[in-house]
């Protein structure tokens, strides 16, 4: 018995070690609630836009302490059936010609001054701000995550269920984040974002959505917090949606470079 | 060799105009000299530095395929070094280390800093190259999660011995990781491949990464003597080989310079479809092939300057030597009166301005060298400026060598005699008879 309780405490110990000795790997919960999988599911199918096409106009704002307001324009045209879509640069003057495409698994940078086309994965940022380019696609949480429940909180006035995710594997930018789902509409209020070893990086809150079906929503303005870096934000404003039918040529690279001529 | 005599006694008999063709022959060896010096102390110290720094005598480097992706870094890194162990010998030293390039925040401040990893039982190079102003070498490697800043770093956070940083890093599966680490030392360094190195632990950073217990960024070996580098990466790539990994070597001197200095990076999709490891060795001399390129131009254009001034200084040796064979006609004639050959008295003259080329540019090498030397002594530069790769220890790295002198005076040597040819031919066809006679 003493040997039994002298190898657990030693165990014990080499654990405890092994955890505190430096950088962190994240925990692993191994399997999915039901019940925040079927919360995640549920919001999912109504951010799911797949079936419709959607054009719309995106201005990024990103403020740093100490900066002067960094401010960007987008439109976007996606295809999310596809799991596709392009992105195109329309201000600043800088900019304007670059753009996305994404096909598949596969993502494509732009740049207008050399006319390359540059391979980059799913999870780059638009324009060097917080926000990555997986915002703009289909989303697919359960394909990638563990989902669990981690109890309920308040944003702002809504009440709301809070559903914790782990990444299965450590290709996803966030292996640990933390969904607060409004408990009226299980939309996404925010979303805390950490790394492997749990310390929070970003927070994402999502002020507005709009219905651009029924039952299909898009997120109508979102603000992104830097964690690590005080003061740095960027708000992302959402217009001019539309679900007209998108021209098929719209999603490839020849499109991308006539926007630059 | 009773020409040579001769020709000796001979040197000065124009002193004016033996004295203006030796200060120009003394100058462009000065330059010479001074030019080399130059390249050779660049290239040593840039060589020592960078081994002291960043780069073995042999680096292993690579990457490995797993689960249909391509990471940067290696797999099986404690079996890579006991085979180089193994295969280099006692003499040698086989140092893995982890290197991560990763933002840093503190205070609303962020910077992205390159992290060198080491095991610091036995990899203990940098530490006679660390003056710690603050903390010390003791005091980091007794803390697993210590940091070692240089001076700038730590000055643009505003932070010392005992503050902690968060670490923030995309790993190489490209999620997000975050660490703290605690800073254990400030330090300065003469190494100019120092200056933005901040020293963590092998461990610390393997584990930032996400990388397996056995993942390495590379092995870096050093040898007993450099030179042994060529036939060392021989004999190890043939035990790699021999283990089961795909080996290769640089394809240029770029790849070299990337195998050497690469932080793990984002995964490519692996084409090939299986696990493995490939390991790229480079051999030290071709990490330094693009400097040495570089060196080399710098010699090259100084060769074509010296060039230039010494075809200037060509007319010059020809129109003395013309004046000095129609002052000298009677002698010609006499010699020639007496026996000496044609032949024999073209050679006296073109042994003549050799040797005052050699003499003169001895004198210039030498004048060169002390210059040089001098120079280094007398000299100290601010580590942080332009120059600062080409310093040792604040001071110019000039290397003068008694190898280059004698090649620089016997090149002139040979370029005088070479343009006093003609003069000198024909002063010794000249008839015996026209040459007592008559002027030339």
């Amino acid at each position: 018995m003493v040997r039994v309780v002298r190898f657990s405490m030693a165990a014990a110990l080499l654990l405890g070690a092994a955890l505190g000795l430096g950088a962190q790997s994240p925990a692993k919960p191994g399997k999915t609630d039901p019940a925040a999988a079927e919360l995640v599911r549920a919001f999912e199918a109504k951010l799911d836009l797949a079936g419709l096409d959607v054009t719309n106009d995106f201005t990024l704002v990103q403020k740093k302490e100490g900066e002067a307001d960094r401010v960007l324009r987008v439109r976007v045209y996606r295809r999310d059936a596809a799991e596709t879509f392009t992105l195109v640069f329309q201000y600043p003057d800088s900019e304007r010609g670059k753009g996305y495409w994404r096909s598949g698994a596969d993502l494509y940078l732009y740049l207008p001054s050399t006319r390359e086309f540059v391979y980059r994965n799913r999870k780059d940022d638009v324009g060097s701000t917080d926000i990555r380019t997986d915002l703009f696609g289909r989303p697919d949480a359960l394909g990638q995550f563990w989902a669990t429940m981690a109890g309920t909180a308040k944003v702002a006035s809504w009440e709301c269920d809070v559903v914790r995710l782990d990444a299965k594997k450590l290709d996803v930018s966030y292996p640990v984040q933390k969904w607060y789902l409004r408990r009226g509409d299980g939309l996404p209020v925010k979303v805390e974002n950490f790394s492997a070893g749990e310390t929070l990086l970003r927070t994402v809150y999502y002020v507005e959505y709009k219905e651009v079906a029924k039952g299909k929503f898009i997120f109508a303005k979102l603000l992104s917090t830097d964690a690590l870096e005080k003061g740095r934000r960027t708000l992302l404003s959402n217009e001019g949606i539309t679900t007209a039918r998108i021209a098929d040529y719209k999603f490839s690279k020849a499109f991308l470079e006539e926007q630059s001529r | 060799m009773r020409y040579l005599g001769l020709a000796f006694k001979n040197l000065f008999r124009s002193p004016k105009r033996s004295l203006t063709l030796g200060v120009n022959y003394a100058i462009v060896a000065f330059v010479m000299t001074a030019l080399l010096a130059f390249a050779r102390g660049a290239a040593s110290n840039v060589s020592t530095s960078l081994v002291r720094a960043s780069a073995g005598h042999l680096t292993v480097s690579g990457q490995y395929a797993a689960s249909g992706r391509v990471y940067g870094g290696m797999l099986r890194a404690p079996e890579v070094a006991s085979i180089a162990r193994r295969e280099l010998g006692e003499g040698a030293q086989v140092l893995p280390r982890y290197l991560v390039r990763s933002a840093v925040y503190k205070g609303g401040l962020s910077k992205r800093l390159s992290f060198t990893g080491i095991d610091a039982s036995i990899d203990r190079g940098f530490e006679t190259q660390m003056r710690f102003s603050q903390g010390s070498w003791a005091e980091w490697a007794a803390d697993p999660n210590g940091v070692a800043l240089t001076e700038a770093q730590a000055a643009y956070f505003g932070i010392g011995a005992g503050d902690e940083l968060v670490i923030s890093l995309r790993s190489r599966f490209g999620a997000f990781n975050t660490g703290i680490a605690r800073v254990r030392g400030v330090y300065a360094t003469d190494n100019y491949f120092m200056r933005d190195l901040a020293l963590a632990h092998f461990a610390f950073l393997r584990g930032l990464d996400l990388a397996p217990e056995d993942a390495a960024t590379a092995i870096y070996a050093y040898l007993p003597r450099a030179s042994e580098a060529g036939a060392a990466r021989e004999r190890l790539e043939a035990a790699l080989a021999a283990a089961g990994f795909e080996t290769s070597r640089p394809a240029s001197d770029a790849e070299a310079i990337s195998a050497v200095s690469a932080a793990s990076i984002r995964y490519e999709t692996d084409k090939e479809g299986r696990d493995r490891v490939m390991l790229t060795l480079s051999t030290l001399d071709e990490v330094l092939g693009l400097v040495r390129s570089v060196l080399g131009a710098v010699s090259a254009v100084g060769a074509l300057v010296a060039a230039v001034m010494l075809l200037v200084i060509a007319a010059s040796i020809f129109i003395n030597l013309r004046m000095s064979v129609n002052e000298r006609l009677r002698e010609i004639g006499t010699m020639r009166a007496i026996g000496v050959e044609s032949s024999a008295v073209s050679g006296l003259f073109v042994l003549e301005a050799a040797l005052l080329a050699l003499s003169f540019s001895l004198a210039g090498s030498a004048l060169g060298a002390l210059a040089c030397l001098a120079f280094r002594l007398a000299a100290s530069f601010p580590p942080g400026g332009s120059l600062a790769v080409f310093l040792d220890a604040g001071r110019l790295a000039l290397e003068p060598r008694l190898g280059d002198m004698a090649a620089i005076s016997a090149a002139i040597a040979a370029f005088a005699a070479a343009f006093a040819w003609l003069p000198a031919r024909r002063g010794g066809r000249v008839a015996p008879v026209e040459a007592l006679n008559s002027a030339f």
